[in-house]
C-alpha cells in the first residue's frame, strides 16, 4: 500500500473510538482513504427519520485540500445535486487543515438542519424553496421516505 | 489512461464524482429538453442496440477530456425510472457477449453512470433474474447470461454496500452464487459469482452470512484452491481469486495463510507491496497482479534499472486493457482518475488491448494486432542508447526514445489495470519466452529482498498493524508525523511542525494571515 500518513491513521482511531451521534464514518476494509458513511436526518428538518449515505475520500494532499463527499442517497435539497455533490465552503474555498472529517461530517449534518436556496446547487429544488417553501418540505419529506428509510 | 468508468472526469464515476460539486448548466439543460415520459417510448429492442452501441463507442474512447458517447446520456436517462433501469441490467445480462474484452467494463460502466436504484427497483430485479441453486450452468453450456448477471450482482453489491446490499443477497442469490464454486460448473461463471460474493462481502453482514453458507457447503473455495495447476487462463484465474478471498476475507480456520507457505526463496524481484494502488490484488509470490476494482490500479517492481539492458517479460491471463511498461519513481498512480503507468511524463506503457503506446496520457496507434489472453508481452529497456521496445509473442511492436526525455537514474517495471484483468510478471525467476536477439540483464539476476520484503501481507493485516500503531499527543496537528513546535505570528495560534507550516499562508485555526512564525524551544 502507498503508504498512510499519520493524520489518516489518527483520525480514523478517533472517529472508531469516540463516534459523532447520528454519525457513522468507517473506513474501508482495504482502502483506508475511503470512508463508507452515514448521516441520520436531524430532527425537527424535512430529513428526520432518513438515513442517508454518502461517501468520503482522502485526496493525496489531504489534509492539506478538503475531503471529497458525496451523498449517495437521493435527498432533495437545494445544496445537494442530483448526482449527490454537496455545495459547501468548508468542501472548497474555506478549507483549512485544522479541520478534521468529524468536523466536516458535523457540518453536512447542519446544512440538513438550515438549507441555504441563496446559494443553490440543485437550481430547480432552490427556486421552488423560495417561492414555495411549504411544497419543497413536502418534496424533502417525500425523498426521504423513498429513497432514505429502510433502505 | 484506464477506460471511461475511471476516466472521464465528472461524469461518471462513482469516486470521481467526488471531484467537487459544480453547478452545470449543460446537464440542467439536458434535463429539461427531455420529456419526462420519453423512455418509455424505448422498446426492449432499442435499449438492446443502445447498450451494443455503447460497448463499439467505448472502444474508440480513450482521451481524457473526450465526453461520453451518446448512448450513455441516452440510456442514463431511461434509468432515471425503476422500470427503465431494470429494463437496461435485464437487457444487458442478455446480449452483452463473454468474447468481447470490454463487456465486463461496460457492465460496470453502465451500472455505475446510472441513477442509484432504490431497493424496490433492485429486489424487482434479482426477482426476474429468478435465481437459484437450480439454474446452474456446467461446462460447456452458454455461460453468457449467468456471467453477467453476476458482474451486474458484483456492481450492485458494491454500490449498494450496507443495508440494501443485505437485501438482495438473499438466499436464492446466495444459493446460485455458492452453487457455482462447485467443480461441474462453467470456469467463468464461477469465477465471476467468486468476485461477486467478494463485493458482497463489503458489508459486514453479508460477510458473516456468507462466510456461514461457505462452511455449510464444505468450504468449496478450499476445493478451488487445491485444484491441479492448470495451463487453462480461466482456471488460473480461479484459483488465484480463491486463494485471494481465503487470505483477505473468508479466512478458514486451520488454514495458514499462503504467504506462510509459498516458496519465494529464488524471487529476488517483485510486485512492491510498498508501491501500489489500493485495491491491486498481488499474489503471494509477488509476481501476478489482479484488478476486480472498478478503478484503474497500478503496480510498480521492487527493483529499478539503473544502467546497462533490461528485459521481462508478462503472461497475459486476460486479454482487456492493461498498460504496461517502465515507470520513474516520480509517476502518480491516481487509480480513481484512470491515471496509471504511461499516464504521466514519467512513464511510458503498451496497451495490446487498444493497440496504442501511451506516455504522459496521449496514445499513439501501434501494429501488432490485438493482444489475447495466453500472449507474452515482453519489454527491453536500453539505458546506454537510450531506447526501450515492446515485444508481442517475441515480435516488436514499438520502439522509442519516449521516457528518456526527462533525466532519471532509476527505472521500474510497472503496470496499470483495467477490472478484471490480470497478468503474470517473469522478471528472469523462470526462462524468457521470447528473449531477444542481443545482451539483457534480468532484475532476478542483479536484485535482493530480505525475508521481510519477500512477504505479501494480506491487507487487513497490514491495516491492523497500522491502526495498532501508536501515535504522539503532542504531533503536529496537522500532519502528526512531527513535534508540534511553532507559533504563528500575529494570531499567536501553535501546535504546528514546521514542515506543515512552512505550507500555509494562513492560521488553519482563525485564518488570520501569517506573517512569520516563531519555533518553540524544546
Amino acid at each position: 500500500m502507498v503508504s498512510l500518513p499519520r493524520r489518516i491513521i489518527k483520525e480514523t482511531q478517533r472517529l472508531l473510538q469516540e463516534p459523532v451521534p447520528g454519525i457513522s464514518a468507517v473506513p474501508d476494509d482495504s482502502n483506508a482513504r475511503y470512508f463508507h458513511v452515514i448521516v441520520t436526518g436531524p430532527d425537527d428538518s424535512p430529513f428526520e427519520g432518513g438515513l442517508f449515505k454518502l461517501e468520503l475520500f482522502l485526496p493525496e494532499d489531504y489534509p492539506m485540500s478538503a475531503p471529497k463527499v458525496r451523498f449517495v442517497t437521493k435527498i432533495y435539497h437545494p445544496n445537494i445535486d442530483r448526482l449527490g455533490r454537496i455545495c459547501l465552503d468548508i468542501l472548497k474555498d474555506k478549507w483549512s487543515p485544522a479541520l478534521q472529517i468529524r468536523t466536516v461530517l458535523l457540518s453536512i449534518q447542519a446544512l440538513l438542519s438550515a438549507p441555504n436556496p441563496d446559494d443553490p446547487l440543485a437550481n430547480d429544488v432552490a427556486e421552488l424553496w423560495k417561492v414555495d417553501e411549504a411544497e419543497a418540505i413536502r418534496n424533502a419529506k417525500e425523498w426521504t421516505r423513498r429513497y432514505a428509510m429502510d433502505n | 489512461m484506464g477506460i471511461c468508468h475511471c476516466k472521464n472526469k465528472g461524469r461518471n464515476s462513482r469516486r470521481r464524482e467526488l471531484d467537487g460539486a459544480s453547478h452545470n448548466a449543460a446537464e440542467d439543460r439536458r434535463d429539461t429538453a427531455l420529456e419526462q415520459d420519453w423512455w418509455k417510448s424505448v422498446s426492449p429492442k432499442d435499449v438492446e442496440m443502445l447498450i451494443l452501441d455503447s460497448l463499439k463507442a467505448i472502444r474508440s474512447l480513450v482521451e481524457n477530456d473526450q465526453e461520453p458517447p451518446q448512448e450513455l446520456f441516452k440510456l442514463h436517462n431511461i434509468a432515471d425510472q425503476d422500470d427503465g433501469w431494470i429494463q437496461i441490467v435485464d437487457s444487458m445480462v442478455r446480449v452483452v457477449p463473454v468474447e468481447d474484452p470490454l463487456g465486463p467494463a461496460v457492465i460496470t460502466l453502465l451500472l455505475d453512470d446510472c441513477p442509484l436504484p432504490n431497493k424496490n427497483a433492485v429486489l424487482r430485479l434479482s426477482s426476474k433474474f429468478n435465481l437459484s441453486s437450480k439454474n446452474r450452468v456446467s461446462r460447456g453450456m452458454d455461460n453468457r447470461k449467468p456471467r453477467n448477471i453476476c458482474i451486474a450482482l458484483g456492481v450492485l453489491a458494491e454500490k449498494l454496500s450496507g443495508p440494501s446490499s443485505v437485501a438482495i443477497l438473499t438466499s436464492a442469490t446466495l444459493d446460485f452464487l455458492i452453487g457455482n464454486l462447485e467443480d461441474e460448473i462453467d470456469p467463468v461463471v464461477t469465477l465471476f459469482s467468486l468476485i461477486a460474493l467478494e463485493k458482497f462481502a463489503q458489508t459486514s453482514e453479508n460477510k458473516v452470512t456468507i462466510k456461514r453458507r461457505l462452511a455449510e457447503a464444505g468450504d468449496p473455495l478450499l476445493r478451488l484452491e487445491a485444484r491441479p495447476p492448470s495451463s487453462d487462463l480461466i482456471e488460473s484465474q480461479v484459483k488465484f481469486c480463491a486463494t485471494w478471498a481465503l487470505d483477505n476475507l473468508f479466512l478458514v480456520e486451520g488454514r495458514k495463510f499462503s504467504y506462510e507457505t509459498v516458496d519465494v526463496l529464488n524471487i529476488n524481484a517483485m510486485l512492491n507491496t510498498k508501491d501500489v494502488s489500493e485495491y491491486l490484488k498481488i499474489s503471494p509470490d509477488g509476481l501476478e497482479a489482479r484488478c476486480d476494482a472498478y478503478s484503474f490500479e497500478s503496480v510498480r517492481c521492487t527493483f529499478p534499472a539503473t544502467e546497462g539492458v533490461w528485459f521481462y517479460e508478462v503472461l497475459l491471463l486476460t486479454p482487456g486493457v492493461m498498460q504496461i511498461g517502465w515507470a520513474l519513481k516520480h509517476s502518480k498512480f491516481l487509480n480513481h482518475e484512470g491515471y496509471g503507468i504511461g499516464d504521466d511524463e514519467y512513464s511510458v506503457a503498451y496497451d495490446g488491448c487498444r493497440e496504442l503506446v501511451w506516455f504522459a496520457a496521449r496514445s499513439q496507434e501501434v501494429g501488432g494486432g490485438r493482444w489475447k489472453a495466453g500472449d507474452i508481452v515482453g519489454t527491453l529497456l536500453d539505458i546506454p542508447a537510450k531506447v526501450l521496445h515492446f515485444y508481442l509473442n517475441g515480435v516488436q511492436v514499438f520502439s522509442s526514445d519516449l521516457l528518456f526525455t526527462v533525466s532519471a537514474n532509476k527505472y521500474f517495471a510497472g503496470a496499470s489495470f483495467m477490472s478484471f484483468q490480470q497478468c503474470r510478471f517473469n522478471f528472469g525467476s523462470d526462462p524468457f519466452r521470447f528473449p531477444p536477439d542481443t545482451e539483457f540483464k534480468s532484475f532476478n539476476d542483479y536484485a535482493s529482498l530480505s525475508p521481510q520484503e519477500r512477504i505479501v501481507l494480506p491487507r487487513h493485516l497490514e491495516m491492523e498493524a497500522l491502526r495498532n500503531m501508536s501515535i504522539r499527543e503532542d504531533s503536529c496537528a496537522i500532519c502528526f508525523d512531527s513535534q508540534a513546535e511553532t507559533t504563528l505570528i500575529p494570531c499567536g495560534h501553535s501546535g504546528f511542525c514546521q514542515t506543515c507550516t512552512a505550507q500555509l499562508f494562513e492560521c488553519p485555526m482563525c485564518r488570520a494571515k501569517i506573517d512569520r512564525f516563531t519555533v518553540d524551544p524544546t
